[in-house]
């Protein structure tokens, strides 16, 4: 059984149809990139994976349940899913340990001590042990991307979605976080990744998706994607992002 | 009365002095009732803004039902009643009207009243406050706690409110010093703070410029040191907090990340 299925989403905004029929499957442990000119929907697609954003029809099945029926716990099923913001979005007021023990205290009800433990460990693992204490507000770009990623995994995510994670960083400090990224692929964990990154995309992705104007126009592996892309629009956009 | 005031001296500095020894104790009971007052008032009231700005940002959502739709429209409704009635009518006015209207239901004392009257005037100026705090702040703090399961009263409480309430710091302190100034019209409901006292020492000695040169020094005694209290709190909220690091070893994992960070 697939992990997330996508059956003719739709989604518009007042008049504004953004997303046209969405049919998409992903599987557990795939990492799946999606790339796309802007104003394509990428977005919002999964925006609506977590329920941030409500979608105006169409399924959307994880793990079995299909997470738009009325009574679906929504706050339970988002502590499974992680989501990695753009503008990284850590709760200012806190520092580095405080943003990854909150969801736990809050809400798993994990014990503080325990939550304690749970963050230091993954804040280890993207390197900002050192950072634990530090307020986030000093912390650069690249590190406070690190910090969010450590709060996303203290959840212990079965799927963790990032709208372009290092669009917002500075150049020198993209590859830290893609390095942390990887290393997450490589463990199995089912991650579904906007993109601007082609190179990355390519390491890392097991399917890459290419939405245009709301529709996913193609999809196949980054080999054939990257070598033979099919859709005229798909090769316009890769000739131009990547000359 | 004659003979009280001819023994005053005449010109204002002295007069002033003197009535300010002999009356001190007088003063400062009504300088104490008036603290006693704005506080309270001040604290409370940032409670029931608080209240009334979350009941004011609470958000409709496509899932909602008719009938939870109508409760937030009508709690919406009242809010907004409350916030404007109060803030667009003179607090003198709404101390005589509820001292005496609610008098026949709650025996309450003037500076029971005082504090009831004070405290829901000032929540109509702090729901305000609380709301432009509650706008500045990202919205990308509210879906990130949602996004991690949060409640959108969790949400509220943990993440939102504490910031909003920090950005908004300046502006809730400065309605502790207004307070401490608009106590005074309390004196039309007999409550015996600082213009009411003064008022009373006026009465007795007959020489109200005087008196009210003291009152004067008092007030701006009070206010001066508030405002400077409240600064040194401010430059304390803005300081940063935990510096640095829980372990001084390295992480294993990502070797590339060696030593290239410097702490600030
Ligand atoms: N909250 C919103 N209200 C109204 N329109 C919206 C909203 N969010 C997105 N849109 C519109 O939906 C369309 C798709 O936006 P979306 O953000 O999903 O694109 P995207 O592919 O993520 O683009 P980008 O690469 O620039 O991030 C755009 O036309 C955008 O203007
Ligand atoms: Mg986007």
């Amino acid at each position: 059984m697939s992990l997330i299925k996508i059956n003719n989403l739709n989604k518009s905004f007042g008049s504004n149809l953004v997303l046209k029929d969405i049919n998409l499957t992903v599987e557990e442990k795939q990492v799946v990139c999606l790339i796309g000119s802007s104003g394509s929907g990428k977005s919002t697609l999964l925006r609506c994976i977590n329920l941030l954003e409500t979608p105006n029809g169409g399924e959307i099945i994880v793990d079995g349940q299909n997470i738009m029926t009325a009574n679906f716990d929504i706050n339970k099923f988002r502590s499974h899913v992680g989501m990695i913001f753009q503008s990284f979005n850590l709760f200012s007021h806190m520092n580095s340990i405080q943003n990854c023990m909150i969801g736990q205290t809050e809400v798993l009800k994990r014990s503080k001590s325990e939550a304690k433990a749970i963050a230091l460990k993954y804040l280890e693992k993207v390197g900002m042990l050192d950072f634990a204490n530090q307020s986030v507000k000093s912390l650069s770009g690249g590190q406070k991307q690190r910090v969010a990623i450590a709060r996303a995994l203290c959840m212990e995510p079965r799927i963790l979605l990032l709208d372009e994670p290092t669009s917002a960083l500075d150049p020198e400090m993209v590859g830290e976080v893609l390095e942390v990224i990887k290393q997450l692929a490589k463990e199995g964990l089912t991650m579904l990744i906007v993109t601007h990154e082609m190179s990355f995309a390519k390491d890392v992705a097991d399917l890459i998706i290419f939405m245009d104007q709301g529709v996913v126009c193609e999809q196949g592996s980054a080999k054939e994607m990257f070598s033979n892309p099919k859709h005229p629009r798909t090769k316009e956009f890769l000739a131009r992002i990547l000359r | 009365m004659f003979l009280t005031g001819s023994k005053i001296p005449a010109d204002l500095l002295g007069g002033s002095w003197y009535i300010y020894q002999r009356y001190a104790p007088l003063f400062w009971a009504g300088a104490r009732t008036t603290l006693l007052i704005s506080l309270s008032a001040t604290v409370i009231g940032l409670i029931i803004g608080l209240i009334v700005a979350s009941i004011r940002n609470v958000k409709f959502t496509p899932k909602d039902s008719f009938f939870s739709k109508f409760i937030k429209k009508f709690m919406h409704l009242i809010a907004t009643i409350y916030i404007e009635v109060f803030r667009g009518t003179p607090m003198m006015v709404q101390a005589v009207f509820l001292y005496h209207g609610l008098r026949q239901y709650v025996m309450w004392s003037p500076i029971q009243a005082g504090i009831f009257i004070v405290s829901i005037n000032t929540g109509a100026y702090m729901a305000e406050i609380i709301r432009a705090g509650i706008q500045s702040i990202d919205d990308g703090q509210y879906e990130a706690a949602r996004s991690i399961g949060m409640t959108n009263t969790q949400a509220m409480i943990r993440i939102i409110l504490p910031q909003a309430i920090r950005n908004a710091f300046p502006a809730i302190g400065n309605e502790f010093v207004v307070n401490i100034k608009d106590t005074s019209v309390l004196n039309v409901i007999s409550v015996t703070e600082l213009f009411f006292q003064s008022n009373s020492v006026a009465g007795i000695v007959f020489r109200y410029r005087d008196t009210f040169l003291v009152t004067a020094v008092i007030y701006l005694f009070l206010t001066f040191t508030t405002t400077q209290i409240l600064r040194a709190i401010e430059r304390k909220l803005d300081s940063p907090r935990g510096f640095g690091g829980a372990s001084q070893s390295m992480p294993g994992n990502f070797p590339f990340l060696k030593r290239k960070e410097q702490k600030v």
